[in-house]
């Protein structure tokens, strides 16, 4: 588009024809008040408070829907403008009850704002005003629907972002409505978003109702640490605690949403849960003592255990995928220090020989880019909401999205074909997919390919990737249990390359990525988590374990570390039966958003934060821990003033380079194949605390889905359970698979 | 010179101590001024500044709404309030703390509150009897001090009122 020249109060501004009047006057710094315009939603110019004087023009034009040319003319604060918007701020006020005093918004309301300086001081209207009854729609959104004055904002956020048109006007004129559809009121897994777009008081945080006035709390910068994301947000804290959590905007990651588990967790820091003081275990008994005490209870434990009697190997590391980056690195730096390569944060993988090798080479904003998107085996939506946010906005531009999964999912948008098929064939069809690649491209077909079949449903899946010019294969979470998980990522790591598509692997979760730019896996000789537990080591060293939620199996995991001559050392957060049944000392350490730290995200960007918040009572930041322990066993190099120079430590170290199973192995295996996954809400120890988020719909899935011929072979039924999980019979799953969707581990029974 | 002489003769004739003679005389006569403090008083205005009450409405319903404008236009942070949603839904205060050696009784938080919660009575005579923490009033004693006066603070709110 062509560069225009336009004069706005007198100043003359450059600008692109066609560009809408207020994204022009906003970059330039021009106030326009607004209430229905968003930069992220459509232009709905219905609340015509933007209006303003264009020359030429008979009245006045709105400036979220009127495009520029050249030469335009315009008046902000001129008379008219001014009147017009007074006028129409006059209209708002008139329903719009006067009980700012007792509203959650007041104080951060844009038409409290507005009204300051457009509004008259006097009301001319006598007659009654209009009350709007509320209904109930969750957990999450408070509704104070008298206050609503339509401007839609949350109507166009569901159907355009959330992608699900919860919430809508019904009614007209005097009797509009802005209610849900449905009355189960709202379930998408963004609807926090609703919240920040609301100009006014109507749409409200409902955990946070009536607590604090926004002025009161400070807003630190930090990074949301629960999916491959790593969005960016604004804690804001009161009296040191953590109250509330708003987006902020980040083009490159989350734009300007959050997912729900983003926005909602923080209610779990508060819970009474939290560990709060260091606890040695004495003759069975709990004993809470000062850290010293805890400390060279800890350092005794692991002298009697390995050090005394040479016996480095003897000690092992696990930490959940939840930790910083420089917490993962300073504990792998101790076990190596003393000598151990027992270190391993893959906790829920059944098969380590298995491992899954393929690398993200797309940024999270390519992919609103991307013209075809091939999604193996993920329930994106609850999975990784703002990763499935962006290829939504694809999928609407153009691109086609074609799946492959074990169950048929809700997706947000319309997908080019959605292929459910069984995971002990998904090696299978992916390996046709290649082979129908390979063959339309007249390459040599390598031999592990020539007995493959190539069905109709692989032709397509190959004819798509070949075809389009920019696509991405994205591998999802459900391929970590599958048997021949490793073989999977190699096919597709070779499809791609074919295809000269990019990928992005999905299949881990949390802050893994950390994990593994700070190598905190086994080295040379060191054994990986199943190994570990096999081989009953001496002593271990957790990070913020969770055996129910976070080992594969727990029961094995449980049993194995409560050993009689097991120490164990853990560092945890919360307080839990299963780990005080098998430590022997218990340090408390800090939480999301009370530490500094790192998060690197799926793309490989390393966002660093700093603590919002003290941890409660004697909890202290796990690197702080770590560091002093480090001291305490006297090893070399850990003079950390701050987290930043761990973090700049990490950054200059080389990276090493697994090395990785490049056999593909494309045998249909036969049986009954489960793919087990934590519940959205439960991912991490903080979430699964958060009541709000429990008590949603999504947080509370739990359900073992499988189709009926299953169901039979299983001998279930629909009021049974499946290891422990109700059993939902439902012919959307493939055959011969169950789709488990848990708060809590397998226990060993798969 | 003279001005000596005339001194010695006014020293001498005791004129001062007559004139303040007959002063104290008049004053035996006329009617006396001194207020006999506590069992009297001086008249304060209705628009005095003394300490602070809470309010409620004739159905006995605190009207303290916890919208914290009192807390936050307080210039000297004298208020310190917390709040949450009570069992039937309304907004209310769970603390409502005034530190009356912080407040320098400018009556602001009169001014900000939108329900005439917060009020500035005629009362200037108390006092604290235990030391730092006793200067800290809380929401009962100050709704106490409420109930107890409310009548008072009614009528000099009224009286008031015209000239706002």
């Amino acid at each position: 588009m062509a560069d225009i020249e336009i004069e706005i109060d007198g100043n003359v501004v450059n600008a692109k024809a066609g560009e809408m009047l207020i994204a022009v006057t906003d970059r330039e710094g021009i106030s326009v008040p607004r209430f229905c315009y968003h930069k992220k939603l459509s232009i709905a110019a219905n609340c015509r408070m933007c209006l303003v004087d264009v020359e030429g023009a008979p009245k006045p034009q709105p400036a979220c829907s009127t495009p520029i040319a050249d030469g335009m003319k315009i008046h902000t604060q001129n008379e008219k403008a001014k009147a017009s918007q007074k006028a129409v701020m006059e209209f708002l006020l008139i329903n719009h009850p006067l009980d700012c005093p007792i509203c959650d918004q007041g104080g951060e309301c844009e038409l409290q704002d507005v009204a300051m300086d457009y509004g008259s001081d006097v009301s001319r209207f006598t007659e009654g005003k209009r009350i709007v009854a509320d209904s109930d729609i969750g957990a999450l959104i408070q509704t104070d629907m008298t206050r609503c004055i339509h401007c839609t904002r949350c109507v166009r956020f569901g159907a355009e972002v959330a992608g699900i048109m919860e919430m809508g006007g019904t009614g007209r004129g005097e009797d509009m409505k802005i209610e849900p559809f449905l009355e189960e009121g709202i379930q998408s897994e963004l609807s926090g978003n609703m919240i920040d777009v609301c100009p006014v008081g109507a749409l409200t945080s409902k955990p946070f109702r009536y607590e604090l006035r926004s002025w009161q709390m400070n807003a630190v910068s930090n990074i949301a640490r629960h999916d491959l994301v790593g969005s960016s947000i604004y804690t804001q804290t009161y009296k040191g605690k953590v109250k509330r959590i708003v987006a902020k905007d980040n083009e490159s990651v989350n734009e300007t949403w959050i997912s729900d588990r983003d926005r909602f967790s923080y209610e779990g820091l508060s819970h009474e849960n939290r560990l709060l003081a260091p606890q040695i275990k004495v003759e069975g008994k709990w004993q809470e003592v000062e850290w010293n005490v805890a400390l060279d209870f800890a350092l005794r434990g692991l002298a009697n255990n390995v050090f005394n009697a040479r016996q480095a190997d003897q000690l092992g590391a696990l930490a959940s995928n939840t930790a910083t980056l420089e917490e993962f690195h300073l504990l792998q730096k101790i076990l190596r220090e003393v000598g151990s390569e027992n270190i391993d944060h893959r906790l829920n993988i059944k098969d380590l020989n298995n491992a899954i090798s393929l690398e993200s080479n797309i940024k999270l904003a390519g992919l609103e880019g991307v013209d075809h998107a091939l999604v193996i085996g993920s329930n994106l939506r609850l999975e990784q909401p703002m990763i499935s946010h962006r290829l939504r906005k694809a999928n609407l531009s153009g691109a086609s999205v074609d799946v492959i999964n074990a169950m048929a999912f809700d997706f947000n948008y319309r997908l080019n074909s959605e292929n459910i098929i069984p995971p002990h064939q998904t090696a299978a069809t992916l390996a046709g997919v290649l082979k129908s690649v390979l063959q339309s491209a007249q390459a040599e077909i390598p031999e592990y390919l020539s007995d493959i079949e190539v069905s109709d449903v692989a032709t397509q899946l190959a004819n798509k990737l070949s075809d389009s010019d920019n696509s991405v294969i994205v591998l999802g979470e459900h391929v970590i249990n599958n048997p021949q998980a490793s073989s999977i990522a190699n096919l597709i790591n070779e499809i791609a390359q074919q295809t000269n598509s990019t990928t992005l692997n999905l299949s881990a979760s949390g802050n893994s990525t950390a994990a593994n730019l700070s190598c905190f896996v086994p080295g040379k000789g060191g054994l990986d988590v199943n190994a570990m537990l096999a081989a009953d080591l001496k002593a271990y060293i957790l990070l913020d374990v969770y055996p129910q939620y976070d080992f594969h199996n727990s029961v094995q995991a449980v049993e194995s570390l409560s050993n009689d001559d097991t120490f164990v050392i853990s560092l945890n957060s919360f307080k839990d039966d299963a780990v005080a049944q098998y430590s022997n000392v218990l340090l408390p350490i800090a939480s999301f958003y009370e530490t500094s730290g790192s998060h690197v995200n799926v793309e490989g960007k390393v966002q660093s934060f700093s603590a919002a918040v003290n941890a409660p009572s004697d909890a202290k930041p796990a690197w702080k821990v770590l560091k002093v322990l480090a001291d305490l066993l006297e090893l070399p190099g850990f003079h950390y003033a701050d987290s930043t120079q761990v973090t700049t430590e990490v950054m200059h170290q080389s990276h090493k380079q697994h090395v990785h199973d490049e056999s593909i192995d494309v045998k249909v295996k036969r049986g009954i194949n489960i793919i087990w996954q934590k519940s959205p809400y439960a991912v991490d120890v903080l979430s699964r605390h958060a009541a709000s988020l429990q008590a949603t719909k999504i947080g509370q899935i739990n359900s073992a889905s499988m189709n009926k011929a299953t169901a039979k072979k299983l001998e279930v039924t629909q009021d049974d359970k499946y290891l422990g999980v109700p059993v939902v019979v439902s012919e959307s799953v493939a055959n011969n698979c169950v789709f488990v969707n848990s708060n809590h581990s397998t226990g060993g029974q798969s | 010179m003279i001005n000596n002489i005339k001194k010695l003769v006014k020293d001498f004739s005791l004129s001062e101590l007559r004139g303040g003679m007959k002063i104290t005389a008049k004053e035996l006569i006329n009617k006396k001024i001194t207020v006999q403090y506590p069992e009297e008083r001086t008249p304060i205005s209705p628009r005095f500044r003394g300490l602070h009450a809470l309010r409620r409405y004739p159905n006995g319903e605190e009207r303290c709404i916890a919208c914290k404008l009192c807390e936050a236009v307080c210039p000297a942070n004298a208020i310190t309030i917390e709040s949450e949603a009570r069992d039937d839904g309304t907004r209310r205060t769970t603390q409502y703390d005034i530190d009356l050696f912080k407040c320098i009784f400018c009556g602001f938080c009169e001014e900000a509150c939108p329900v005439d919660a917060i009020v500035e009575t005629q009362i200037f005579d108390y006092a604290f009897v235990d030391s730092r923490e006793g200067s800290i009033i809380d929401k009962a004693h100050l709704l106490e001090v409420g109930d107890k006066n409310e009548k008072v603070i009614n009528q000099t709110k009224l009286e008031d009122a015209k000239y706002r």
